[in-house]
């Protein structure tokens, strides 16, 4: 699995965990990790420490997270990005979107 | 030796110093002073002869004919000497001024060249400047702006690009959801299945009841076998509806390949062209930088240079001072041959040679004379060329 999904007790903090590549194979389980949390207020966690690889497609499903996360009001912050992931995520403006954690 | 001998041999001496010194472009002041040593010892030696000659009595009247002759001989000599070294002079006089006059003027005018080349130079380098900057004209796009066009333009594709495979995701979401439909179809269509097929049996129960019944229910008979074969029809309308999905199916599983091409972009050359522009950027403002410092120090130099050349042009002034100097050194060489034109009218025939000589002696002094007046209003007494004005040019 190149995904994985850690929910809090009270559901409120959903983190999820990329592997090595992030690119289109993991678009469906990336859906299905956040599409049901819905809750009000929730706290999204992308968890890209382990992510070498990132293509456009990932930066697409970012999006489309953060679409998902501002519907339920909810925050969405990315955490650790190495030095290349983190230098896609600034060509593509992302730190003006969300908060990036290095 | 007597006095007279002394005296000439002196005279003879200063004369050839003189010569040297001419020869050797030592300074006019030298050949000056040597020229007046040797105007004294002629003087003296005229006062000599004077002295002799005025003597009335024995010494003259007992051989008159031998100091004539002597004094002639003596004078036609040192006359010889005098000429001999004034054309010397002349000539050397002439030739310094051609030299002189020739090297001043290709200095001077190499100097006003040099002025104007490094004008020129100023002014292309400016304008070679003025085009990297782009400041002469507004239209003008410069390397700065261009880069940073390039940026914006690195920008916008990788939004693009983001959009795009943010879109295609969104397609492809709403693909598996129309895939979650069509199994429900075949869900539909399975159930469907199901009842033509129970149908079929019913009709085969049917056919067989109505056979039982014999001639009563031969009619029904009838009815039972087509509904059977309404049943056939409509298990072969259900295989069709299938084989029409799963092609439908097909044509999704290509379609998902398409949107996850369109989804996929791999950023590695964006991030090479990005830090590539980056870099770029960097180098522009470090020419910049380098530029303004170069006009700056360009600023600098020009008045530099242009004070450099003046103190050059200024320091050609040396031409009118030299110039005045021989000058003089002409007249002082005009009065020498004066000097040996009062010194060749010596006749030892006439008729009173002492009178004669004395005469030549007064005509000496008031060559002396004159040469004292003019030292005394010799306009160059410059000693050093930083001194004076400038005002020659």
């Amino acid at each position: 699995m190149a995904l994985k999904k850690f929910v809090s007790d009270d559901g409120k903090k959903i983190t999820i965990s990329v592997d090595e590549r992030f690119d289109f194979s993991v678009h469906q389980s990336f859906r299905d990790a956040y599409i049901d949390a819905d809750t009000i207020g929730s706290e999204f966690i992308l968890d890209l420490s382990k992510t070498t690889y990132m293509d456009s497609s990932a930066l697409g499903m970012i999006l489309l997270l953060k679409d998902h996360v501002e519907k339920s009001s909810s925050s969405l912050k990315i955490s650790k990005p190495n030095d290349t992931v983190n230098k896609v995520l600034e060509i593509a403006q992302f730190h003006r979107l969300m908060t990036i954690e290095r | 030796m007597n006095k007279v001998q002394y005296l000439l041999t002196g005279g003879i001496v200063t004369a050839v110093i003189t010569l040297v010194g001419i020869v050797f472009e030592l300074p006019a002041s030298f050949a000056f002073v040597t020229s007046l040593v040797g105007l004294i010892c002629l003087l003296m030696l005229f006062k000599e002869i004077k002295a002799v000659y005025s003597i009335p009595g024995e010494q003259l009247t007992s051989s008159p004919n031998f100091d004539e002759a002597i004094v002639e001989s003596m004078l036609i000599g040192i006359n010889e000497t005098l000429n001999e070294q004034m054309a010397m002079v002349a000539q050397e006089i002439e030739r310094s001024k051609n030299l002189l006059r020739d090297a001043v003027s290709g200095i001077s005018d190499s100097f006003k060249e040099l002025q104007g080349l490094s004008a020129t130079q100023q002014q292309l380098i400016a304008q070679v400047l003025e085009n990297i900057n782009g400041l002469g004209d507004d239209h003008s796009k410069t390397m700065e702006d261009f880069v940073r066009d390039s940026d914006n333009t690195l920008e916008n594709f990788v939004e693009v690009i983001v959009s795009t495979s943010k879109q295609s995701l969104k397609t492809m979401a709403y693909t598996d959801d129309m895939v979650k439909q069509f199994d429900g179809i075949f869900n539909l269509i399975s159930q469907v299945e199901n009842l033509a097929s129970q149908t079929n049996l019913l009709a085969l129960n049917a056919a067989i009841e109505a056979a039982r019944a014999g001639d009563a229910g031969r009619g029904f008979a009838v009815v039972a076998n087509e509904v059977r074969s309404l049943s056939v029809n409509s298990t072969e309308l259900n295989n069709d509806i299938r084989e029409q999905i799963l092609g439908a199916r097909e044509i999704i599983t290509s379609l998902r390949e398409a949107v996850e091409k369109m989804a996929s972009a791999d950023m590695t050359s964006t991030l090479e062209s990005k830090s590539n522009v980056s870099e770029m950027m960097n180098q522009v403002q470090e020419m910049n930088q380098m530029s303004t410092k170069i006009v700056d120090e360009l600023a600098n130099l020009a008045p530099r240079m242009s004070e450099t050349v003046s103190i050059g042009v200024r320091s050609l002034q040396f031409e009118d001072m030299i110039y005045q100097t021989l000058g003089s050194l002409d007249f002082n060489f005009k009065q020498l041959s004066q000097l040996s034109h009062s010194l060749s009218t010596f006749d030892k025939n006439a008729v009173n040679p002492a009178a004669q000589l004395q005469a030549i002696v007064a005509e000496c002094s008031a060559i002396s004379q004159t040469t004292k007046d003019k030292n005394e209003h010799r306009t160059v007494s410059q000693v050093s060329m930083d001194e004076g004005e400038v005002d020659l040019f």
